[in-house]
């Protein structure tokens, strides 16, 4: 078996986990990040809920059930962690406007308007009523993108079908990163006579270069550019884990990917090393102290069996919302069901409560009591408890 | 108002084939539905076509019917019935003397069996549990019971009956204390229709009773309710029952891609509130994890109750009630017909229409055994080859069906309900539940302008709390977590709202 040494293992490399290694390697420490694979930041809208409840998160989260782990960190922190995440992202290249006093609206692909903080530039024009005025962009065959929807409620929306070879969101994208592409489609677009206010798109409008994108279609048709959330696979999510991922691993961060952690080696009240297959093939990776965010049911950090749940990782205690029958309400629509406060709860100082060992700490949905559909807090609270866990590390380490 | 000569209320096997039976002897006659065909115990079963064997030491008639339609339903309707087999597996402990009496019961009937060791009913079904004592093979069939449904209305359709889905009947119209007709209303626009007939055939299984009631009249049932799971994939290519006097969880059908298995059976008062308990799932899962271990870690991807009519009865045990059937003539042009099962389902229309025959004072013999169903050549199979013949536009990824499959069958019916494509081309069976591609329908049928986008938008909702009813029951395990991942899409990702 190898055996690899560190200062901090992160296991999950979803928003929590990243914007977590990436703090601690900021502070000079040897980070390496665990993962099986993409997270589940890469089926989300690449948008930044970090209270949805009202109109100001930060005072939504004052306002939140008195054990939301939300309190634990202060309200300083948390907008210094989305100043941190802004900041980092506008050093490569995907800028996401918004402020912590103000939610926003951006249109969904259904028509309804979803809350959130901050959005990446490409949904910066997301209109905020049901009356502008939008022309909509499809594409021929594209199965997850219907603009019927949008125009049952948007009675001044309109579309036109583009046909672009490919038919699904990610060939698409791939396609607007090609430049003769883009170019065929400006002058397809140039001669649609649109005339409404703004031009939407399913958002497919490239990989990585995005922004680039948006700004060249803005500037040929003179009118303002917005993409719309698609379902799975969403390339926003996909921009916003690889940019973060890049970001990781510029600030000296080591990511070992496709390797699920399979046991751990313990010692007294210290873990000593996660043991990560390669393979097939075992290799224990060593440490001073571990950061848990491995998500939540869907991250697959935690299991429901049919009568508890288990935290997969180090199996640390998992608060429970009841028995099975009381873990979903009989009504789709509603959002408090009780399986929305399964997870590991933690002290203040991040560490999970009833916890063996001294050098573990968890963020990200991991946490119970977040709740993070009824609240809308969902990689604002990742981001925020990452360096709110990367800190106590720190401290520990230290 | 529409007149015809027999009204059948309820859109059930039941009533299905007594309007195939009408058609095919040429009488007029008008089908109601409150819901959809088979939505009610009809769709709500195994879909298992009994040999017989399930009765035949306790109820030797029912068992007999049941041998001889399961003989005729594998001649006349080869696209709904998979001939599959059954065996009935004696596990330690399960009595013996039970065994001798099924096998002399079999005999006595002309039930084909043949017993067999362990080893040989491991090489049919290798996921049994390798510690059972034997296994008896009898000719059990897997049914889809929605295709039976709408194979039996096709022949109705093609000669000219009428149905109305979707239309509640309200008033059972009287003159001079006959019934001559009914009052329904259209579920959907809320319009009011009458039809008038000479003859009611009150049809609608655990209902029977509330819509006798409409007549003045009374239908004493025991309503049972049976619960049932199915599983994301198919655990065996046969039926597999367990050796024992009927109890819980002792059968699992498979039916094309998945397998179903219970059931229970609890007495219930209101057809119309019934749930499943998470430990009547637990029992199911318990029990038939004892014939196929398998079944304690494979994926749940549905549970569902069903609600069985049972003729009323002094036996406190609800399984002990016969399953025979009964046709009662109220005196008054209405008859209500109940009991029976699945299985039977055209042995009891072939009996309430040789009655009505007689009441017309009409001769034709009853034809519904020797003609196959129509429509059959419509169905898509399940080959892999056809579903995989269009890769680039699959709407379903777990079942694999094209969009081109769903446009075919949107034009061909004119369906506004993504019901009646789940049920012709499995859409939305698989794991997901029709998480993903019931979006991508609706829009489809938008952009073919069968619905309004606020239409399409509404359905989604409907469907959404209905697939939620069915799922709820089986949310553990990856289940739970695909449905973590279904609400996430639709309320985080779709903000979408419940109707305001």
């Amino acid at each position: 078996m190898s055996v690899i040494e560190y200062d901090v293992i992160v296991i999950g490399a979803g928003v929590s986990g990243l914007t977590a290694g990436t703090l601690l390697a900021k502070h000079g420490l040897n980070v390496a990040l665990v993962t099986t694979g993409e997270p589940t930041a890469c089926l989300s809208t690449g948008c930044i809920d970090v209270c949805s409840v009202s109109e100001n998160p930060l005072q939504a989260i004052v306002s939140l059930p008195q054990r939301h782990p939300y309190h634990l960190i202060s309200i300083k922190n948390i907008r210094q962690s989305l100043r941190d995440f802004q900041q980092a992202m506008t050093d490569v290249g995907m800028p996401y406007e918004g402020s912590p006093e103000n939610n926003r609206r951006v249109l969904s692909a259904i028509g309804t308007f979803k809350t959130t903080c901050l959005t990446p530039v490409t949904m910066q024009a997301s209109p905020q009523n049901e009356d502008e005025k939008i022309h909509i962009i499809t594409f021929a065959g594209l199965k997850d993108f219907y603009p019927g929807y949008i125009i049952s409620r948007h009675k001044n929306a309109s579309f036109s079908i583009y046909d672009a070879g490919v038919a699904t969101t990610m060939g698409i994208s791939a396609n607007f990163e090609n430049e003769a592409f883009l170019e065929a489609f400006m002058l397809w677009l140039e001669k649609q006579n649109i005339r409404e206010d703004k031009i939407a798109f399913p958002a497919v409008l490239g990989l990585e270069s995005a922004s680039a994108i948006v700004k060249t279609i803005e500037s040929r048709m003179e009118c303002p550019v917005f993409e719309i959330p698609t379902i799975p696979p969403s390339m926003p999510g996909r921009r916003l884990f690889n940019h973060l991922k890049d970001h990781f691993r510029r600030h000296g961060g080591v990511i070992y990917w496709g390797w699920p952690v399979v046991g751990v080696e313990k010692s007294g009240r210290k873990i000593e090393a996660v043991i990560a297959e390669s393979q097939g093939r075992p290799n224990s990776l060593n440490a001073k102290a571990f950061i848990l965010a491995t998500g939540s049911f869907v991250g697959g950090g935690l299991h429901a069996n049919r009568d508890s749940i288990v935290e997969k990782v180090f199996h640390l205690p998992v608060f429970l919302p009841g028995k099975r029958e009381t873990w979903f309400d009989h009504d789709y629509f509603s959002l408090s069901h009780g399986i929305g406060q399964a997870g590991v709860a933690v002290d203040s100082d991040f560490r999970p409560v009833d916890c063996p060992w001294d050098n573990v700490f968890a963020c990200g949905a991991i946490l119970a009591h977040t709740e993070t559909l009824k609240n809308g807090c969902g990689h604002g609270f990742a981001l925020a408890t990452g360096q709110a866990a990367a800190r106590s590390c720190l401290e520990c380490i230290r | 108002m529409i007149k015809t000569d027999v009204i059948i209320i309820g859109g059930g096997a039941t009533g299905c084939g007594i309007a195939r039976d009408l058609a095919l002897r040429g009488i007029p006659h008008c089908l109601i539905e409150k819901g959809d065909y088979a939505a009610g115990a009809t769709g709500a079963c195994h879909g298992l076509l009994h040999s017989g064997g399930r009765y035949v030491v306790s109820d030797a008639i029912a068992a007999k019917e049941c041998y001889d339609e399961n003989m005729i339903l594998r001649r006349i309707g080869e696209k709904c019935v998979e001939p599959t087999g059954g065996l009935f597996v004696r596990l330690t402990g399960d009595s013996k003397i039970f065994r001798e009496r099924f096998l002399r019961s079999c005999e006595e009937i002309g039930i084909p069996t043949e017993i067999m060791s362990s080893t040989k009913a491991l090489e049919l079904v290798p996921n049994l549990n390798p510690e059972m004592e034997e296994a008896i093979r009898v000719p059990d069939c897997s049914i889809d019971p929605f295709r039976l449904c709408m194979l039996n209305m096709r022949t109705s359709e093609i000669k000219g009956g009428l149905s109305f889905i979707r239309h509640k009947v309200t008033e059972i119209v009287k003159s001079h204390g006959r019934c001559i007709g009914v009052k329904a209303t259209d579920m959907v626009s809320g319009e009011e229709k009458e039809i008038h007939g000479n003859i009611i055939v009150n049809a609608s299984g655990a209902w029977t009773n509330l819509v006798a009631g409409l007549a003045g009249c009374e239908v004493p049932l025991t309503l049972s309710k049976g619960s049932l799971v199915i599983t994301n994939h198919r655990l065996t290519d046969m039926v597999i029952n367990r050796l024992r006097p009927p109890s819980d969880g002792d059968i699992i059908v498979p039916n094309e891609a998945v397998c179903l298995a219970g059931t229970t059976s609890l007495m219930v008062e209101d057809p119309d509130k019934i749930s499943i308990r998470s430990e009547e799932v637990d029992i199911i899962i318990g029990e038939a994890g004892r014939m196929v271990p398998h079944f304690n870690q494979t994926r749940i991807i549905r549970a569902f109750s069903g609600v069985r009519p049972l003729l009323k009865s002094q036996k406190l045990d609800s399984r002990e009630i016969s399953r025979g059937f009964q046709i009662i003539d109220h005196q008054n042009g209405m008859y209500s017909i109940v009991g029976g099962k699945l299985t039977t389902f055209r042995l009891m229309a072939e009996k309430m229409v040789d009655t009505i025959m007689n009441a017309f004072n009409l001769k034709r013999a009853c034809e519904t055994a020797e003609r196959p169903l129509d429509g059959q050549d419509e169905l898509s199979g399940y080959p892999l080859s056809k579903r995989l013949s269009d890769m680039k536009n699959i709407v379903c990824e777990c079942e694999l069906v094209t969009r081109r499959e769903v446009e075919r069958i949107i034009s061909q019916t004119g369906t506004r309900h993504v019901g009646d494509i789940q049920h012709r081309t499995r859409l939305g069976m698989g794991p997901c539940q029709g998480g993903f591609c019931t979006f991508r329908a609706l829009g489809i049928m938008h952009d073919m302008d069968i619905l309004t986008a606020e239409q399409s938008v509404q359905s989604l909702r409907e469907f959404l709390q209905r697939r939620f009813r069915g799922i709820r029951g089986a949310l553990w395990g990856d289940q739970l977590r695909e449905e973590q991942l279904v609400e996430y899409i639709y309320l985080g990702i779709l903000a979408m709202e419940r109707n305001k």
